[in-house]
C-alpha cells in the first residue's frame, strides 16, 4: 500500500495529440479516488499511464516514494481490473487469479491458499476449477477482481470494472467493490463515466475533460460547489439548470430577470460571494440544481418574488419523485461542444417556440400535469453562480 | 358416465387421426424445404461426384486386376493379390517413409518459420503493407517455377548462390540437391508454405484481446513470458489448422520432387513412386492402382483422426 503522487503529468501521443494536460494529482495511502469526465477527457490514459502501459511525455509519477516514470508494468506492484475483465480465457479461474503469484515465484501451496482465500471473499470457491467462457459476467467481473486482490498490491487501479454488467449487478457490484477496498485499506483509482458511481464510491472525486483537471475533491463538495461550470453541470443527475441571465438590481437586492418575471437573489447570496457585486448588469450564468425547484403548490409559503409561472411539457414519475420538465425563454449554457465531445455533447432539448427546456425534481404530491399551468418555486438561495467568459464560479 | 367415456373415446380416436394427418403434413413440408435448400447445391455435387469418386471407382476396380498396357495379354482378375504384394515392396515401404519426412518435416519447419514471421509482422511500422505482400509472395509461386528457381540459382554448385557463398568463405561448394535430396526438398517446401502458416498465425495474432496482454504485462509476465504463457495456448487452434491444412497439401507434393532431384531414392515420396510405376514409365496400372487405393484409405483416416481432434479443442475453448 502506498501513496500515488502525479506531478505535472503530461501525455502526448506520437500523432501529437495532447491527452494529459499538467495533471497534479495527490492520492493518498488508502484513499479511493475516482476519475470521472465524458469520453475522450483522458481519464483512462491517466489510468493507464499509472499501470505503466501508456509511456509518460512530461511530468513526475510516484508510487510509494519511488519514481516510476520509467519503470515497466510488471516492476510497479499494481494490479488493474479492465474494463472487459481481460481474463485469460485457457487458464481456469484459480489459475487466472494465481497467475502474478506463480509468475512471483510464490510457493505452490501459497498460491493455493490465498487463491482459495481470496476467492472466498468473492464467492468463487465454486467456480475455480471452472474456465471464464463457462462464468456469467458478474462472475467473471469477480474474477477479475480476484486477480487484483490475490496480489496485495500497492495500488488498485480500475478501468470502469462495471461497465459491462447489467443495471441491478452494478448497484450489487458497486457496493460490493466500495465495501473490499475499505476492508483491504488499499490505494484504489477507479475510472467511470458513470457519475453515479463517482458520487457513491469515491473518497475523493477528480473531474477531468478534455485532458485538464477541473475539480478534485469530495462527492458532496463538488456537489455543494462546483469550481467552474463544467463541474456543476456534468455531476448531478438530471444535470443542474444552466441560464444565462443578466444580473439585474443593487448590491443589496440583486435579481434576475427571465420571461419579464423577476425572480429576487436571496440576501445572502450575494453576501457570500460578494465578487458578484463586481457582474452587477452583467451577463451571468445562473445554475440551479432540479431539487432547489419546487411546485408553487406545495411550496405555499414562498414570497412572490421566488416564482415562475410556465406550463409543463413532459413529466417522469419515478415514484419517489416526480422530474418536471418545463420551457423558459432563456438561453442556457451548454457545458460539451460538439466539435470535441461528439456524440456527448448533448444539445439542450427545446420546445416548438424555441424556449428551452429545464428541469425542476418536485415532490411526488405535486400534482402538476404535462400541459397543464405551472408554477414553480424556485429557491434562490441555492443559486450558482459562474463567469460565461471563463466559466469559474464566483465566490469570494 | 360410461356414455361420456366412449363418447370421449371417439374424440380421442379423432383426435389421434387428425394429429396424424398433421403430423404428416409438417413431414411433408419439411421434405419440401430439405429439397429447396439442397437443390442450389446439386450441379457441384454432381460435377465433384463426376471428377473423384468415378475415377475413384474404376481405379478400385483396376486395383484387383493385373493390368499393365506394355504387353498384349489380356487384363485379369486377379482379386487382392495387388494388395498382397505392398508388404513386400521395398521401395514403396522407403517412399512411405520419405513422405511421413517430407511432410513432417516441411510443416513444422513452415510453422515455426511463418509463427516467427507473423510475430515480426504483428506490429505497426512504416512499409508494414508492403513487407507483408513480400513476404507472401512464395506462396504465390508456381511449384516447378519454384523448384527450378531453388535448383538453378540457388543448389546449383556451379552457378547457385549458395555454392558462390560458399566460395567466397573459403569452403568447397556442394551440390545440394543430389547431396542432400531430401533436405533439399524440404527447403524449398518451407520456404513456399511459410507465408501460408504465417497468415494463419498472423489471423490469430491480430484476434488476441489486447488487453489480454497487458493484463500479462501488470501480472508480472516478461515479454517471452507473456508469449509462451498467454499467447502460444491462444495461439493453439491456429497452429492446428495450419498443421492439418499444411500436412493435407504437403503429402501430395510432386513437381517439386521432380524438378529439384528427379527422383532420387532418398527423396521419392508416395506419389512420386505411384506415378513412377504407373504413368511414368513403370506401366503397372494394377498394381498402382491398388498403392493409390492404400494411400487415399491412410489419408481419409489421418485426416479425420486430425480434423476430429481440432474440433475438439476448438469446442474446448469456446
Amino acid at each position: 500500500m502506498a501513496e500515488v503522487v502525479l506531478e505535472r503529468v503530461n501525455k502526448i501521443y506520437p500523432n501529437g495529440y495532447h491527452a494529459i494536460h499538467d495533471l497534479d494529482l495527490d492520492i493518498k495511502d488508502g484513499e479511493f479516488l475516482v476519475l470521472v469526465g465524458p469520453s475522450g477527457c483522458g481519464k483512462s490514459t491517466a489510468l493507464r499511464m499509472v499501470a505503466g502501459l501508456e509511456e509518460i511525455s512530461g511530468g513526475e509519477m510516484r508510487i510509494g516514494p519511488t519514481l516510476v516514470n520509467d519503470v515497466h508494468p510488471k516492476d510497479r506492484d499494481i494490479a488493474m481490473v479492465f474494463q472487459n475483465y481481460a481474463l485469460y480465457p485457457h487458464m481456469t479461474v484459480a489459475d487466472n487469479i494465481g497467475f502474478a503469484l506463480k509468475l512471483a515465484k510464490i510457493p505452490k501451496a501459497e498460491i493455493e491458499e490465498r487463491v482459495g482465500k481470496a476467492a472466498a471473499i468473492l464467492d468463487l470457491t465454486e467456480q475455480l476449477p471452472k474456465k471464464p467462457g463457462q462464468l456469467s459476467g458478474g462472475q467473471r467481473q469477480r474474477v477479475a477482481m480476484g486477480r487484483a486482490i490475490v496480489r496485495q498490491p500497492k495500488a488498485f487501479l480500475m478501468d470502469e470494472p462495471l461497465s459491462n454488467l447489467d443495471a441491478k449487478l452494478r448497484v450489487q457490484m458497486r457496493a460490493e467493490i466500495a465495501a473490499l477496498q475499505r476492508d483491504l485499506g488499499v490505494t484504489t483509482i477507479y475510472v467511470t463515466h458513470d457519475q453515479v458511481e463517482a458520487m457513491t464510491m469515491g473518497d475523493r472525486v477528480c473531474v477531468l475533460k478534455r485532458g485538464f483537471l477541473q475539480q478534485v475533491d469530495t462527492p458532496q463538495n463538488l456537489y455543494d460547489s462546483p469550481d467552474n461550470v463544467f463541474v456543476a453541470g456534468f455531476i448531478g443527475s438530471p444535470s443542474m439548470n444552466l441560464m444565462r441571465l443578466t444580473l439585474g438590481g443593487t448590491a443589496d437586492n440583486m435579481s434576475v430577470e427571465i420571461e419579464g418575471q423577476t425572480l429576487k437573489i436571496d440576501p445572502q447570496v450575494a453576501q457570500a460571494k460578494p465578487a458578484l457585486a463586481g457582474f452587477l448588469g452583467r451577463e451571468v450564468v445562473v445554475g440551479i440544481r432540479p431539487e432547489d425547484m419546487e411546485d408553487a403548490e406545495i411550496a405555499t409559503d414562498a414570497p412572490g418574488d421566488r416564482k415562475l409561472r410556465t406550463h409543463c411539457t413532459l413529466i417522469e414519475a419515478l415514484g419517489s419523485e416526480l422530474i418536471v420538465h418545463f420551457p423558459l425563454a432563456v438561453e442556457s449554457f451548454s457545458i460539451m461542444d460538439a466539435e470535441f465531445e461528439g456524440e456527448d455533447a448533448v444539445e439542450q432539448a427545446k420546445d416548438e417556440q424555441g424556449r428551452t427546456i429545464y428541469v425542476g425534481r418536485f415532490s411526488p404530491r405535486s400534482r402538476a400535469r404535462i400541459g397543464s399551468e405551472l408554477e414553480v418555486v424556485v429557491d434562490t438561495a441555492r443559486f450558482h453562480f459562474f463567469d460565461p467568459e471563463s466559466g469559474n464560479a464566483i465566490r469570494g | 358416465m360410461s356414455a361420456v367415456t366412449v363418447d370421449q373415446l371417439n374424440d380421442g380416436g379423432r383426435q389421434s387421426a387428425e394429429d396424424q394427418a398433421r403430423a404428416a403434413e409438417l413431414k411433408r413440408l419439411e421434405r419440401r424445404d430439405g429439397w429447396r435448400r439442397r437443390i442450389p447445391i446439386l450441379p457441384a455435387l454432381i460435377y465433384t461426384i463426376l471428377v473423384t469418386q468415378i475415377p475413384f471407382l474404376f481405379t478400385l476396380f483396376y486395383s484387383l486386376t493385373d493390368w499393365r498396357i506394355d504387353t498384349p495379354d489380356p487384363r485379369q482378375f486377379i482379386w487382392f493379390e495387388n494388395y498382397g504384394s505392398l508388404s513386400g515392396d521395398t521401395f514403396f515401404l522407403d517412399s512411405a517413409w520419405v513422405s511421413v519426412q517430407m511432410t513432417v518435416m516441411a510443416v513444422l519447419g513452415s510453422l515455426i518459420v511463418g509463427t516467427g514471421l507473423a510475430i515480426l509482422l504483428d506490429r505497426k511500422f512504416f512499409g508494414q503493407g508492403f513487407v507483408r505482400t513480400l513476404l507472401i509472395t512464395p506462396f504465390l509461386v508456381m511449384p516447378v517455377v519454384a523448384g527450378l528457381m531453388w535448383k538453378l540459382q540457388m543448389f546449383n554448385s556451379t552457378f547457385g548462390i549458395i555454392g558462390w557463398v560458399m566460395n567466397q568463405l573459403g569452403l568447397e561448394p556442394v551440390e545440394f540437391a543430389t547431396r542432400f535430396p531430401l533436405a533439399s526438398v524440404v527447403v524449398v517446401l518451407i520456404w513456399q508454405w511459410s507465408p501460408f502458416m504465417m497468415l494463419i498465425v498472423l489471423a490469430g495474432l491480430q484476434g488476441q484481446d489486447q488487453s489480454v496482454l497487458e493484463a500479462a504485462r501488470v501480472d508480472g509476465a516478461t515479454s517471452w513470458g507473456t508469449f509462451r504463457q498467454i499467447t502460444l495456448p491462444q495461439l493453439r487452434p491456429f497452429l492446428e489448422l495450419g498443421t492439418l491444412l499444411g500436412a493435407i497439401y504437403l503429402i501430395q507434393v510432386y513437381d517439386h520432387i521432380e524438378v529439384i532431384v528427379g527422383g532420387q531414392p532418398g527423396a521419392r515420396n508416395l506419389p512420386f513412386y505411384i506415378a513412377g510405376r504407373s504413368i511414368g514409365g513403370g506401366n503397372r496400372f494394377g498394381l498402382s492402382s491398388a498403392y493409390s487405393i492404400v494411400v487415399v484409405l491412410a489419408s481419409i483416416i489421418i485426416a479425420n483422426i486430425g480434423l476430429r481432434v481440432l474440433s475438439n479443442l476448438l469446442e474446448d475453448d469456446s
